[in-house]
């Protein structure tokens, strides 16, 4: 009996390990010689194409694989575009590609340090200083401009403001809000009184603040987020892996080759680090903390 | 001559060397003219281009959530494109001024450019959608206003620099026809000239040539320069030569004629005379002959010498001796003819006038002569001093060695009434005299010796008064060809 139920647990595992089928493997696309690079408007769209342009040429010429830029209008789109415009590759911002990542399956290679040595940012919620704001009960009945309903700085921070601070329909609360694009043109409606209330990241908070002073003068930040990693590469999951390998080296070790460096500092930024997608953690807690459901979440703007 | 044609060739060269430089550099200049031009042009259609842009942007932005709204991929790409054309526009040279107005406009169109980004990220309420897109095409409209304005100030520019452009190929054009004009022209003048400076003194040297053929050998060419006056200077010499070898011939015609003529008076006319002479002699001493017969005789008699010196001097002129060379010192020679004619004189002085010598010896080198003939020749020109100075004079005696250390030069002079000017150059031809006992022979056959020496002798007035004359020799060594 004993042996009989060996010899069929034997069968049994036997069969088993026959009837095992491996998921299948992503159909592999041939080397692309084109790449299409979304980029999210983190700033002024046109400035940002310039800011990446140089980057993508310097890419180019180290792997002979042409980069083209696609920028987009809005952080979600992104999503959208992966699907749709035939995208190979996007500058993501942490939201947007713990977003894409669930959604669509793409896969971080590598993200920049900045000047300052840091590779995070945080989100800051802000208010003009003359405008007495200085807590969520202050904002009650204000204006308040959000970057984007995919950005982690420019909605998630506001919307886990409201929810610690007890506010369950921010739109019934506040007077309004809106969109407004951009995390520069967020701090600049705040700063020019086109809302009283707004909500970016730091990184940008202080490039803006370098060139106008009246930024740290006139602005006060309320709250901040947990750092979360900047805006890294990631490529869909079916690229190449050669040319993934390629790309990703090329990043990495660019701020060792004198060309690689002019660019690094036209971008502004120290060196390329290696990013893994466990690094996004604190953005799918932060959104978990707000009970977003990733995968379902509806990341266009109203 | 031909420095006047190298300089004239060099201003010629150089003159058009330089119309050269100028037309090229007007030229060049009227090409970067028409390239600054075709330059402008471009950036007028530039601008032109660059303000459809912006329209074309502007209708995009007015299209913006209406049905017939482009898609932002479009609009992008309008909004790139004109911002690619702006910085184009910085890609050329510009006067501070332009520089100025293009930075003004680009600054413009980067707000633009930022009113836009906003307008296309922007996610609001309508009245704040439609604040954003009229205060971005407000500064679209400015944008417009500002690169029509720069199209109409590039306008009056081009006009003025086309206009610039057009006068300088039109000032090209008329300098390059007056250089086709005057080009041929001052060539030709040019030509004239030379070959005006060429011909004339070949036609002045041609005619002296027929002159000198007709036989006019005191014809002389004059007035020509340069190179021709080189030519005219030899032609001359020529002539001048032409006229001695001529006068050589006639003396040798005449020598030969007189030859003949002493050599018929020896044969027909001596051994007559002689005879007369004897029988003369011989009468006169007989005693039936009366004194005053005797005396006639005796004047025959004298007279018969006085011919057959004659006729010895016709002899000795007309067949001349051949010289007998031998180491002679001139000046010992000419001392002691001087001391024999001295000599003489005072025996058979014929006026009262004292004659002083002067003599001034220079230190000479023996050379081969014919003693005779010299001293023959010395005495000779002592004779005609002293019939010159008939009241006394100087007689100057000098001699030295000319500076080439070849040749002896010998002055015998007086300080009597000279030669009459018409008259210097005959002196030496056989048979002219001025003396009245004179045989007119003795000058010619010292010349005829001289020359047999290989010597020269010329004759000149003193500025003093007096004559001069000048005996050069040639040193000739020992066992040298005579």
């Amino acid at each position: 009996m004993f042996k009989r139920s060996i010899t069929a647990i034997v069968c049994l595992l036997a069969l088993l390990a026959c009837s095992r089928q491996e998921p299948p493997a992503p159909a592999r696309k041939p080397a692309a010689k084109k790449l299409l690079i979304g980029l999210i408007p983190e700033q002024n769209i046109f400035k940002q194409m310039e800011r990446y342009e140089p980057l993508m040429e310097y890419l180019y010429q180290k792997t002979g694989t042409k980069m083209k830029l696609k920028i987009l209008p809005r952080y979600g789109n992104i999503v959208d575009n992966f699907k749709s415009s035939g995208m190979d590759g996007a500058f993501f911002g942490s939201f947007t590609y713990t977003l894409a990542h669930a959604k669509v399956g793409v896969e971080v290679l590598a993200r920049p340090v900045a000047l300052d040595n840091t590779s995070t940012y945080h989100g800051l919620i802000f208010v003009r200083k003359d405008s007495h704001i200085r807590t969520a009960r202050g904002m009650k009945g204000k204006r308040f401009v959000f970057v984007d309903k995919a950005t982690t700085a420019g909605y998630l921070l506001p919307l886990e403001y409201f929810h610690k601070n007890g506010i369950s329909n921010y739109k019934g609360y506040l007077k309004e809000t809106y969109f407004a694009g951009t995390h520069e043109d967020a701090i600049y409606d705040v700063l020019n009184r086109k809302a009283d209330i707004g909500a970016a990241k730091n990184t940008v908070f202080q490039r803006l603040a370098k060139a106008d002073p009246r930024i740290m003068k006139e602005l006060v930040v309320l709250d901040r987020s947990p750092d979360v990693p900047e805006n890294a590469l990631a490529l869909r999951n079916d690229i190449d892996p050669s040319l993934r390998s390629r790309l990703k080296e090329t990043l990495l070790k660019m701020n060792l080759d004198p060309d690689g460096k002019k660019v690094l500092e036209q971008f502004g930024a120290l060196r390329f680090i290696e990013t893994r997608n466990e690094e996004y953690d604190t953005v799918v807690k932060y959104a978990g903390d707000i009970h977003l459901n990733l995968s379902t979440y509806d990341y266009k703007n109203d | 001559m031909k420095r006047k044609i190298v300089i004239a060739l060099a201003i010629y060269s150089v003159v058009f060397l330089l119309a050269g430089v100028y037309v090229i550099r007007t030229i060049q200049t009227a090409t970067t003219n028409l390239d600054r031009l075709i330059t402008l042009h471009q950036v007028e259609i530039l601008r032109e281009h660059y303000l459809l842009q912006i329209k074309r942007v502007q209708a995009d932005l007015t299209l913006i959530d209406t049905p017939h709204s482009r898609s932002f991929d479009i609009v992008v790409a309008h909004i790139l494109g004109m911002g690619r054309i702006i910085d184009t526009c910085f890609d050329c040279h510009h006067s501070p001024r332009g520089t100025e107005r293009l930075n003004a406009l680009k600054k413009q169109t980067e707000i633009y450019k930022d009113a836009l980004s906003r307008v296309l990220t922007l996610r609001a309420n309508a009245s704040r959608l439609a604040a954003e897109e009229a205060a971005a095409f407000g500064i679209g409209e400015e944008l417009i206003a500002q690169v029509r304005e720069m199209i109409a100030f590039t306008t009056s520019k081009l006009g003025e620099s086309t206009q610039k452009a057009m006068s300088e190929i039109e000032r090209t054009k008329y300098f390059l026809y007056g250089l086709v004009a005057l080009g041929p022209l001052v060539s030709a003048v040019l030509g004239f000239v030379f070959i005006l400076g060429l011909t004339r003194p070949v036609k002045v040297l041609v005619e002296s040539t027929r002159r000198l053929k007709s036989g006019d050998l005191d014809h002389r060419v004059v007035a020509l320069k340069d190179e021709f006056g080189e030519l005219a200077e030899a032609f001359n010499e020529m002539a001048g030569s032409l006229k001695e070898q001529l006068q050589k011939m006639q003396r040798t015609e005449q020598m030969v004629v007189v030859g003949e003529l002493a050599a018929g008076l020896a044969h027909e006319i001596k051994n007559p005379m002689a005879g007369i002479k004897v029988a003369m002699s011989v009468l006169s001493e007989e005693a039936y002959i009366s004194s005053e017969d005797k005396g006639v005789l005796r004047k025959v008699v004298a007279e018969i010498t006085q011919l057959e010196g004659l006729m010895k001097s016709f002899l000795n002129f007309a067949k001349p001796q051949k010289p007998r060379l031998e180491p002679v010192n001139v000046n010992q020679m000419l001392n002691t003819t001087l001391t024999f004619h001295l000599k003489h004189r005072a025996v058979g002085a014929d006026g009262p006038g004292k004659i002083e010598v002067v003599k001034e010896l220079g230190e000479l080198p023996p050379t081969m002569a014919d003693p005779t003939q010299l001293q023959q020749i010395f005495l000779n020109l002592f004779l005609n001093a002293l019939h010159a100075m008939p009241r006394g004079g100087e007689l100057g005696v000098r001699t030295c060695l000319e500076e080439d250390g070849k040749t002896i030069r010998i002055e015998v002079s007086d300080t009597g009434s000279g030669i009459r000017e018409d008259l210097i150059n005959k002196v030496f031809q056989p048979f002219f005299t001025t003396k009245t006992k004179g045989t007119g022979l003795g000058l010619a056959i010292s010349r005829q010796m001289i020359e047999q020496h290989d010597g020269a002798i010329a004759v000149a007035n003193r500025p003093g008064g007096g004559a001069l004359f000048t005996i050069l020799l040639p040193v000739k060594a020992e066992g040298a060809a005579a």
